[in-house]
């Protein structure tokens, strides 16, 4: 089925990476770095030139840190989108927020996506997908309140819960009147998730792929890449491609990523062994 | 093909490269140049045609046939050939000073339709350039070739390849 990102489609054999742009000044990995929004509409520039089909564009850093209102959120992230889809009217635009009041406010900047990265916390957000006919991403996040980290968290299956949640998300989005086809699923990697659970996800995801949704992951230098390897944030880009290749290998659709480049490289490259991409040029041994 | 082929033939040479086939095609196309002006080439074929050349070539050619409309009832040949593949150090067979020179002889002939020369090019010495010219001596021993026109004549790849087409008499 063709994937429908608000006014963008996509056949079914493309890949798209999805760039990060945080508009906080306490992310992870970019620890602030695009807080003002002159920054971040340089890092928008740049992914552009570097590939990415998508930014997603979000004002609350997922991890512990202060409290951001609402009002604090649509103050970082509204009239920054509409700043992007002027400049950009063939970049997909996704918002990673929770809350259906930010959801309205960035729809009506000319957002196509809403990731719900926290799993159905607000319901209201899916009507306002509707509303706009926007995508939703659909997370499994284990039933954690937002901002929360996992403690003690165990499951019989992880990549059931996962799917039985994220396909509940899904059924909940249709019923809400959002488009089959603007409909994705992510099995949130280290969200409610231990490393062991991140990575039975990772060597599991032809599962998630198999229920036909589009699968999206959200990989990039994250704690089960560091567990693994026992690397910091900055040190985590190797192992990060090596859970790309896995998940593309698998099927993934949609990548987060912080570095562009590097992971479309490594999504080709799998792509191409799998047999769903042709090489870009090939003339060896075929003069 | 017999002897006393009549005036009207048509013939087209090509190269028997296996990148115009559709099994090895990437995103972009790195023979789109040479596909071109082959397909035009043969495009200008009567509808039916004898294809001259081993397995391999064989396929080629079926595909670049599929790949065009073609009417007329004149006798039409398609020979697959292509000079040396050891021109420099680029090519896909190690480097040999013999190459071009034998290029620029085999060249010459095709396009003054020199069938003399052509029937008699050197075939161990074309084996050991990696040069594809069998189809090319058998098709000129057997027709007189009567007006010659080269379309394409170039080593993108470190192999030369000519496009060609004559007009034959027997």
């Amino acid at each position: 089925m063709t994937l429908r990102l608000g006014r963008h489609e996509f056949a079914d054999d493309e890949t798209l990476m999805m760039a990060i742009v945080n508009r906080t000044p306490d992310s992870f990995y970019d620890r602030g770095a695009t807080y003002a929004e002159d920054a971040a509409f340089e890092r928008v520039e740049k992914v552009v030139a570097d590939g990415a089909e998508i930014v997603d564009i979000g004002g609350v850093r997922a991890g512990y840190g202060p409290a951001v209102s609402a009002e604090e959120e649509i103050g970082r992230v509204a009239s920054f989108v509409g700043r992007v889809r002027a400049a950009y009217p063939g970049l997909v635009i996704s918002v990673d927020t929770w809350r259906s009041e930010v959801a309205r406010a960035v729809c009506g900047e000319g957002a196509d996506v809403l990731n719900d990265a926290w799993g159905g916390h607000d319901p209201a957000l899916m009507d306002v997908a509707a509303e706009f006919d926007a995508a939703v991403i659909c997370t499994h996040t284990g039933g954690l309140k937002p901002r929360t980290d996992p403690y003690r968290i165990e499951y019989d299956d992880v990549v059931r819960s996962a799917i039985d949640a994220t396909l509940a998300l899904a059924e909940r989005a249709l019923a809400a009147g959002v488009a089959r086809e603007s409909i994705v699923i992510d099995p949130a990697h280290d969200f409610a998730k231990n490393t062991f659970h991140s990575l039975e996800v990772t060597r599991r995801l032809g599962e998630m792929v198999a229920t036909g949704w589009p699968v999206l992951v959200s990989l990039s230098n994250k704690d089960f890449v560091g567990e693994t390897l026992d690397l910091p944030a900055k040190e985590r880009l190797t192992g990060t491609l090596a859970a790309t290749a896995v998940c593309a290998l698998a099927g993934a659709r949609i990548y987060r990523v912080h570095e562009v480049v590097e992971t479309r490289q490594t999504v080709d490259m799998v792509s191409s062994i799998a047999g769903r991409r042709p090489p870009q040029r090939a003339i060896r041994g075929l003069q | 093909m017999t002897p006393g082929t009549p005036v009207s033939s048509k013939v087209v040479l090509v190269p028997p490269v296996l990148a115009f086939l559709p099994d090895y095609a990437g995103l972009t196309d790195p023979v789109a140049e040479l596909r071109a002006v082959a397909l035009e080439a043969v495009g200008w074929l009567g509808a039916d045609v004898t294809v001259l050349g081993d397995d391999q070539a064989q396929r080629v050619a079926a595909h670049l046939l599929a790949s065009t409309t073609r009417t007329g009832s004149e006798p039409s040949y398609l020979v697959m050939g292509n000079g040396s593949a050891r021109r420099t150090d680029a090519s896909p067979g190690p480097y040999d000073e013999r190459a071009v020179p034998f290029d620029d002889e085999l060249g010459r002939a095709l396009r003054d339709g020199d069938s003399e020369a052509l029937a008699a090019v050197d075939a161990e010495l074309a084996r050991e350039l990696w040069a594809t010219t069998g189809p090319i001596s058998e098709f000129a021993r057997l027709s007189s070739i009567s007006r010659a026109e080269v379309d394409y004549d170039d080593a993108p790849f470190g192999v030369q390849y000519w496009v060609v087409r004559w007009l034959c008499g027997s």
